[in-house]
């Protein structure tokens, strides 16, 4: 079927690109389609309003989820779909290039936001550039017009009444020269940081693990979650990963953001960029982060965090 | 022994980078050029596995003439050789050109069993050429790669995947392309010699004609603006008074209570 | 083994390291130019302003090719006091001729077009490597150590500007220059279109300006602010000395802030983004700070040797950096030709500098550091004369006065003693 193809890997991101999906389809007068790994989830998404979907059959033991990539080429080379949007999970990213590139056809990856141009029928697609610091806006010349999507960036679709659908088998995963040997599900003890009203940020800055205790505590009195830097959780693992923020992080609205010992590099301040209010300390004072704050403090974090907390219990009478 | 093929890019240094508040337009006249950060952990990770197993490492990437300098920057940093697919016309290439100008330079022309990437490169950061590149090679890969073993006389390497939902350790098969991240090694700084010794190192100058196609785009530009945010820039120093004032604006803002 | 020797290793790629290295090169030599930046020129930064004829003698016609901004047609000289200001104007359109007097230029593009020239000529050039020490043999200097690696040389030129690790290195001065001897300069470099920079400093197409100022900006501390008109941005500063800032605990970056935003510099960079900030040390004391200039197999040459003369109204450093490499460079050549690396022969390095503009110069203006010392220069001074000026211009309905009257009460207002003034005129004129 041509239209709209919506892929992800799970439940909530495909019912995100499905609310998106059923919106462009409904403008260019065409079907919505999205692949399952269920049948039971084939179910939902029809009653979410989608008019196809295609079923991928199990994988066998030790094929990766990407093992799809030549079915998922072999179906969009058969019924030459309009559009296919995909979730920007790191498995998705991977199979939507490969796919891509199968297809000899453009993806914007990362796409941050998309609207119809209806005159020529196209995706108008923005995505970020240069770690934020710009947003690029690009069309796709060639078919299917290929967008990777990060989570969230849709409302979920909600179930339709009485919505009807096809449900149709795809042939299995050809073998693949990728074996799964092992997996390690993440155990998710980290809070939700894009939830918190106030994040304290670490940052590199903070000179050893056991001093996260100072963002804590200041955390702890502003009745904040602590976040942190991409090289926090990834060089130095101090942290866990859903904790970073960034351009490939978490992007995070708190009312107040306060970067302990960040250096407030584009990437980063492309996570945080949307606080309603931005408190930087550095001890450099030509840090990048004193260009993305409202209130910049020039110096030492070991000094200046104490006496944060300190006047903040003064002021709140804690 | 396996040979290595090390994928760089030639990057604005986005921190240069700086933007018009009012047209938006992005002023680059006095940006530096670099290594694509995670590039960096490419070439490394080829650089150590060859310092480990034998075998070879050949640097290569595709750029206009200008991006000369990066073949110096690039070998230090431990390449035997590069190979640098350079012309004028590969300006602003879209991912889908850059995978495709690699394959056909690579393809046929260079002996390989493993190509690394980097994750995603720090201008576009559109984490495709890697995949995009082995899909025309017709090779697997692993994405995502934090951790890779070479496993010798069974001609296959053992990746470790960082993913949203865990960590997945698969084996591959060479040929095979890697994309790493940056947490999988810690790129070398070039000493004096490195660098002395870079400049005696051969390069491969390939043009678009010595390769026999044309690459169109698939995704045209059709704007691009500065991500510009309104902040109001106070400084403070780490006196009591100061940090005092910054308390109270914080609680007139209504931002802690 | 006998290959890893080169016969020049030149410490820094600023322009006395590139112009030591691009005439090494050019006359055969095999020449190493280590600069510790990504790039030459990434860090490096200045007022804004090359006077041309030192590079002229070394690259003829350097124009035609090199990265400049701006033509120098017009200079002017302002005092500032609070809400007035007087200005001296001088535009002479014969220094936008060949051979053109001075240029405007940026230094990122310009030092790596220097070091770009010095490669052309066959210099080995090694970016972003740290030269940590020198390479002692038989208590002659050999070579250069950076991190592990030893390089040796017949002969090392320190370039290194005006903290030179390497002239410590070498014995040849005690230790950094203490803070009253360096200034401390910050800049901005604010975008605006070419059109605006020409009509807003009156130029006619790409002839370019240079502003100093004098008073107010410094907060009466010794030093001046500096304003350069580029293509198509004006690079806009301030340098004040080092050992006066720490005393009275300004920060550099909030005087400039300061300076930018005072009724005298706002209407002149209106609209204008800031694209690039830096900050760097300038030798003042003239040749109170010159180390010893050479010793065995070693040269010291630019900043690191203290060659910059800042008289308030000229400031200069490029120049002397370059002539100086350039001196340096036919130093190494004569001692090649005699094989002969010793402190003797390479002191023929300073016969050519007294021979050149450079410690003639210098020696001209030895006593002005400590002219401008003189706080009075900074804040009586201008206070009085844009006072004076000021006055003379007003016509308020009030008594009548000659100019000789309106001199002395400002004089008086200004707190200045006769003995001092006639001191200090005297001095000036001698001295400047
Ligand atoms: C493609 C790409 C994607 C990326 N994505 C992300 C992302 O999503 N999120 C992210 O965070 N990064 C990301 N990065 C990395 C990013 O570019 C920066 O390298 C990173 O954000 C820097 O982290 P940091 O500020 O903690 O560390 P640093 O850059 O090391 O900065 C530490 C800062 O602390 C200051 N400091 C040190 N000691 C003290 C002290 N005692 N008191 C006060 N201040 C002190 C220093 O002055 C410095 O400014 C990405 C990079 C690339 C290339
Ligand atoms: C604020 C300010 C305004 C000025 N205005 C003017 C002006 O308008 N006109 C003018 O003519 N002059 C001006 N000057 C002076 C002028 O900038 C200097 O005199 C000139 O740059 C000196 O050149 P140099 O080559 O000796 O040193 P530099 O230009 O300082 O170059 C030294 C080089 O050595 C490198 N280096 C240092 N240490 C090492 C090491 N250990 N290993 C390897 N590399 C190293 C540095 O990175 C640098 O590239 C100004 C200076 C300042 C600070
Ligand atoms: N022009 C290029 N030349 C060589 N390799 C490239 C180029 N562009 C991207 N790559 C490689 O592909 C990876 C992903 O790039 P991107 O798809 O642009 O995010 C980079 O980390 C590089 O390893």
């Amino acid at each position: 079927m041509a239209g709209v193809w919506i892929l992800a890997e799970s439940r909530e991101p495909t019912l995100e690109l499905l609310s998106a999906g059923i919106d462009i389809a409904a403008q260019l007068g065409v079907k919505v389609a999205a692949f399952a790994l269920s049948s039971q989830l084939a179910e939902e998404y029809i009653k979410c309003g989608c008019d196809e979907v295609m079923l991928l059959p199990p994988l066998a033991a030790g094929q990766p989820l990407e093992s799809y990539v030549p079915v998922i080429v072999e179906e969009a080379l058969l019924n030459g779909p309009d559009i296919i949007l995909i979730g920007a999970s790191q498995r998705g990213r991977e199979i939507a290039a490969r796919a891509a590139a199968a297809l000899n056809t453009g993806l914007c990856s990362g796409c941050t936001g998309l609207r119809l141009d209806q005159e020529k029928k196209q995706l108008v697609m923005e995505r970020m550039l240069f770690g934020g610091a710009a947003v690029q806006t690009v069309v796709c010349e060639t078919r299917p017009q290929m967008a990777t999507i990060p989570p969230r960036t849709f409302e979920q679709a909600q179930p339709a009444e009485g919505h009807q659908g096809e449900v149709r088998q795809l042939p299995a995963a050809p073998p693949s020269p990728v074996t799964v040997v092992e997996r390690t599900p993440k155990t998710s003890e980290a809070v939700d940081i894009t939830e918190a009203k106030t994040v304290v940020c670490v940052g590199r800055g903070v000179g050893k693990q056991e001093d996260i205790a100072l963002a804590r505590e200041l955390a702890g009195v502003l009745g904040g979650e602590v976040g942190c830097s991409r090289p926090v959780a990834e060089d130095l693992r101090w942290l866990p990963e859903e904790l970073y923020l960034g351009i490939s992080g978490k992007k995070v609205k708190p009312d107040l953001y306060i970067g302990v010992g960040v250096a407030g590099q584009i990437q980063h301040v492309s996570g945080i960029r949307d606080s309603k209010v931005i408190v930087g300390i550095n001890r450099d004072e030509n840090a990048p982060i004193f260009e993305a704050a409202d209130y910049g403090i020039v110096g030492d974090l070991y000094d200046i965090v104490p006496k944060l907390v300190k006047e903040i219990k003064a002021a709140l009478k804690i | 022994m396996p040979r290595i093929i090390a994928c760089f890019k030639w990057v604005m240094d986005e921190a240069d980078i700086k933007a018009d508040p009012k047209s938006r337009q992005l002023v680059l006249d006095r940006v530096g050029y670099k290594i694509s950060d995670y590039d960096r952990n490419a070439i490394e990770e080829a650089v150590q596995l060859q310092e480990k197993h034998g075998g070879s490492v050949v640097g290569i990437t595709v750029a206009t003439p200008g991006a000369k300098p990066c073949l110096k920057d690039a070998l230090s940093r431990g390449p035997e050789k590069a190979c640098f697919v350079n012309d004028p016309a590969f300006e602003n290439l879209d991912p889908s050109q850059t995978a495709a100008i690699l394959a056909a330079a690579i393809d046929g022309k260079i002996e390989y069993d493993l190509i690394i990437c980097g994750e995603g490169s720090s201008d576009l950061y559109a984490q495709q050429v890697g995949p995009a590149l082995a899909e025309k090679l017709g090779i697997p890969c692993a994405t995502y790669v934090n951790k890779l073993t070479y496993v010798e006389g069974e001609n296959k390497v053992i990746a470790q995947r960082k993913l949203d939902d865990g960590l997945e350790t698969v084996s591959v098969k060479l040929p095979a392309l890697i994309t790493v991240l940056p947490d999988l090694n810690t790129p070398r700084i070039p000493s004096l010699k490195q660098v002395l010794g870079a400049a005696k190192k051969p390069v491969d100058n390939v043009s678009l004609a010595n390769l026999q196609q044309t690459f169109e785009p698939c995704l045209k530009t059709t704007g691009i603006l500065a991500a510009t945010m309104e902040r109001r820039r106070l400084k403070f120093t780490a006196d009591p008074e100061d940090i005092r004032k910054v308390v109270d604006s914080l609680i007139k803002e209504g931002v802690i209570a | 083994m006998e290959e890893e020797k080169f016969a020049a290793i030149i410490v820094g790629a600023g322009p006395a390291g590139s112009t030591a290295a691009y005439m090494l090169a050019k006359a055969g030599l095999e020449v190493l130019l280590v600069e510790k930046g990504a790039a030459p020129g990434v860090k490096n930064m200045f007022g804004g302003r090359m006077y041309s004829h030192a590079l002229n003698q070394v690259i003829p016609d350097f124009w035609e090719e090199a990265p400049l901004e701006r033509a120098v047609a017009r200079e002017l000289i302002t005092f500032l006091d609070g809400g007035r200001s007087l200005t001296l104007n001088c535009q002479d359109l014969s220094w936008t001729e060949p051979p053109y007097h001075s240029f405007t230029l940026l230094r990122a593009e310009f030092d790596a077009w220097l070091a770009g020239k010095a490669e052309e000529a066959g210099a080995m050039l090694a970016c972003g490597i740290r030269v940590d020490d020198l390479l002692i043999k038989d208590g002659k200097v050999a070579g250069i150590i950076a991190g592990e690696d030893e390089m040796a040389a017949d002969v090392v030129i320190a370039a290194d500007g005006v903290n030179s690790l390497i002239a410590q290195k070498a014995g040849l001065r005690k230790k950094a220059p203490a803070p009253h001897q360096v200034g401390t300069g910050a800049k901005q470099v604010i975008k605006l279109s070419p059109e605006a920079v020409s009509r807003r400093f009156g130029l006619s197409g790409n002839n370019g300006a240079a502003q100093l100022f004098v008073g107010d900006c410094t907060k009466g501390m010794q030093g001046g602010g500096f304003l350069y008109t580029n293509k198509d941005s004006i690079s806009l500063g301030l340098i004040v000395s080092a050992a006066e800032l720490q005393k009275n605990k300004h920060r550099i970056s909030d005087l400039l802030e300061e300076f930018k935003a005072s009724p005298h510099i706002a209407p002149l960079i209106e609209g204008g983004e800031v694209v690039e900030y830096s900050a760097h040390l300038v030798p003042e004391a003239g040749l109170g700070m010159m180390p010893q200039l050479y010793s065995d197999g070693i040269l010291v040459t630019g900043d690191a040797a203290g060659f910059v003369l800042n008289l308030g109204y000229v400031v200069r450093g490029m120049d002397f950096a370059i002539a100086s490499g350039a001196a340096a460079a036919r130093a190494v050549l004569s001692a090649r030709a005699a094989n002969d690396f010793s402190r003797q022969k390479l002191g023929l390095y300073q016969q050519f500098l007294k021979d050149s503009f450079v410690l003639r110069d210098l020696e001209a203006y030895r006593g002005a550091p400590h002219f401008l010392e003189i706080q009075r220069m900074f804040k009586a001074y201008p206070q009085f004369a844009t006072g004076l000026v000021s006055k003379i211009f007003t016509v308020d309905g009030g008594e009548p006065e000659h100019l000789l009257g309106k001199a002395l009460g400002q004089i008086k207002k200004s707190g200045i003693g006769w003995g001092q003034l006639a001191g200090d005129g005297w001095k000036g004129a001698r001295l400047l």
